[in-house]
């Protein structure tokens, strides 16, 4: 293992700017290469925890001389803004994931993205590690865009669950999958987790994931199980559910409850009188993917996230 | 005196609405012949609209028989962010100026971005005044969108500004209200003017006679044109930026909207540690420095001045 730093800059006042990354293995040229991004803010603790726990796995399988191509694992893009609690960039606010490819001779933000891409070219494959950019928890899945640049069967070497796959919006051609697909790496993102927040078992699957897909890549010499089948998802099975009155927020259900039509999953309560302003049910059949996760909801936020089988056909979607 | 109404409300989760508030001003007889939108507060840190919003109601207010058109004033668009020195709007996080046209149907501030439109919807013209942040100090001046200069360079020119920079168009200002409203047929107006989190009476006054002198162009006051100044246009030179080249205390050594030479001193990058002075900030060509640093804490990188000058 390679310790090293990728991006360093100096502060006004407190200690340089440091953006380590962990090298493993080298080039081989039977084996492919990849890079591991983990937090990109100051609140993805969860995609923190996964990559240095992968950090500490890949260290012991190279000591067994387990690793056959190059792997490079990046924990923390953001340490500024994870040692005092500030999702984004603590002076400006800039959010570090919304200024790629960069830019050298521009303002800080990006200038840091811009060296950070420079050593992130090149990769075979570009594994991005997000949270959730909005107040919801979901279950752990891969969001792969429509570039023209994607590789839809590198992403089922996961094993994980739910592929979701759609055309890129405007605002993510400044984010990083966007640009790593545009200079050729195989870049997708697995989205997991509340933010702020460590979930174990999310966690636990999503670094089983990786690993598999190392192994499955040529990467790892290691035997893994087989994961789950993946479902690919478009938009169009996705209902939301939204919140038509705002107040106190009690879900009835958790990411992952198959809920039936008509079910009743959730509850909103006028937050002073305690009285029941709102019934949630269920327009239809399928799997909670996503839940809103602060207990006070505002009108029209998204509730719920459900996926079916079949299309919705009633249902807003997204 | 205007007609003051609640136009946009929407349900918070504890006890309280979000308003937005408007003062409308009507003809005192006759038809309103165009109808002009002066807003502020989009967002919340950005506080020279506010003194200008209030300057022209006080204008209206003594000479109510000049209006001939629907004079509608909005000081307070993100009042969640203004009572509480929030940029974007608080919970969310969100830049409201990132989110138009917006959607009823969707979280609070594309709701809000939404109404905001809605309700903005048949003006002729609309004026949005922001005040850079709280990092840079402007010069009050117009930004267009190279698409719409054709159509909002003549109006700006009347504004009594000292630059009207028309910028290449960047996919993420397509979600700006300037440029909604633009889409639905309101000639919208962007102005930048001082700094975030204070007021410049003098730029609010400057500013006061513009709008004036608009209004008096476009028959919505029956008064005459007033004297006012005709600003530099980007077309003409070329705009240099100035970036901090090491952190560290940004010292200024000239006044802002000053022309300069090239070569000439901008600032000093200090170190209030060592003593030293780390960097020597020279500007790259000669012109009018139109953007100055205000907060003096820099890193590498940080946005020190933008000077406009000729073509090298």
């Amino acid at each position: 293992m390679r310790r090293f730093d990728i991006v360093t800059l100096d502060s006004p006042n407190r200690a340089p700017l440091r953006i380590e990354g962990f090298l493993f293995g080298e080039h081989h040229d039977n084996a492919p290469s990849v890079a591991i991004v983990g937090a990109m803010n100051g609140d993805q603790i969860n995609q923190l925890y996964v990559a240095s726990g992968l950090v500490e796995y890949l260290r012991r399988k190279e000591e067994e001389g387990k690793i056959i191509g190059e792997i490079l694992v990046i924990p923390a893009v953001n340490p500024y803004a994870l040692n005092m609690g500030e999702k984004n960039w603590p002076l400006d606010k800039t959010d570090l994931n919304m200024m790629f490819p960069g830019y050298d001779q521009g303002e800080t933000t990006q200038r840091i993205t811009a060296r950070l891409f420079e050593t992130l070219k090149g990769y075979d494959y570009g594994i991005i590690l997000e949270g959730r950019r909005d107040q919801g928890m979901c279950l752990p899945y891969v969001k792969l865009i429509q570039s023209g640049y994607e590789d839809l069967d590198a992403v089922r070497d996961l094993g994980m669950g739910f592929v979701h796959y759609r055309p890129y919006e405007p605002i993510e051609t400044a984010m990083l999958q966007y640009n790593w697909q545009l200079w050729e790496t195989n870049a997708f993102a697995i989205v997991f987790g509340k933010n702020g927040a460590i979930d174990q078992s999310d966690s636990d699957e999503v670094h089983n994931a990786l690993i598999r897909f190392l192994s499955k890549r040529k990467l790892l010499d290691w035997p893994v199980f087989e994961g789950k089948k993946s479902n690919i998802l478009h938009s169009q099975q996705i209902t939301l559910l939204k919140a038509s009155r705002a107040g106190i927020f009690i879900p009835k259900v958790h990411c992952g409850a198959f809920v039936k039509k008509g079910e009743v999953i959730g509850l909103i309560m006028d937050a002073l009188s305690g009285e029941k302003r709102e019934k949630m049910v269920a327009p239809c059949e399928g799997i909670v993917t996503c839940q809103y996760s602060h207990p006070l909801i505002f009108q029209n936020s998204i509730a719920f996230r459900i996926a079916s089988v079949e299309h919705s056909s009633t249902q807003e979607r997204l | 005196m205007g007609l003051i109404e609640e136009v946009l409300t929407i349900e918070l989760p504890v006890g309280e609405s979000f308003r937005i508030q408007r003062c409308r001003y009507l003809p005192l007889k006759g038809e309103s012949n165009k109808r002009i939108s002066v807003v502020s507060g989009i967002h919340g840190d950005e506080l020279e609209g506010q003194y200008v919003c209030f300057l022209l109601g006080q204008w209206l207010r003594e000479n109510p028989e000049k209006i001939r058109g629907t004079i509608d004033i909005y000081p307070a668009i993100n009042s969640l962010g203004l009572d509480s020195i929030t940029r974007s709007i608080p919970f969310y996080g969100v830049d409201l100026n990132r989110t138009f046209p917006g959607s009823k149907n969707d979280f609070l501030p594309a709701q809000i971005a939404d109404g905001v439109v809605e309700v903005m919807r048949g003006s002729d013209i609309a004026v949005d005044i922001h005040s850079s942040n709280i990092f840079l100090r402007e010069i009050p001046q117009v930004r267009i969108a190279k698409s719409q200069e054709k159509m909002l360079v003549p109006l700006a020119n009347l504004l009594n500004i000292d630059f009207v920079w028309v910028h290449d168009a960047v996919t993420v200002l397509e979600s700006t209200f300037a440029h909604a409203m633009n889409t639905i047929g309101t000639k919208t107006l962007v102005v930048e003017m001082g700094v975030g989190m204070r007021l410049g009476k003098a730029y609010g006054h400057q500013l006061l006679d513009g709008l004036l002198n608009l209004m008096a162009h476009e028959g919505i006051l029956d008064i005459d044109p007033l004297d006012v100044r005709f600003p530099i246009q980007s077309h003409v030179g070329e705009v240099a930026y100035l970036n901090a080249s090491s952190p560290g205390l940004f010292v200024p050594a000239i006044e802002h909207c000053q022309v300069i030479e090239k070569g000439s001193l901008v600032g000093h990058i200090v170190s209030p540690l060592s003593g030293e002075i780390l960097d020597d900030v020279i500007a790259p060509i000669g012109g009018i420095l139109f953007t100055i640093r205000a907060y003096p804490i820099v890193y590498e990188g940080s946005l020190l001045g933008r000077i406009f000058g000729e073509k090298q």
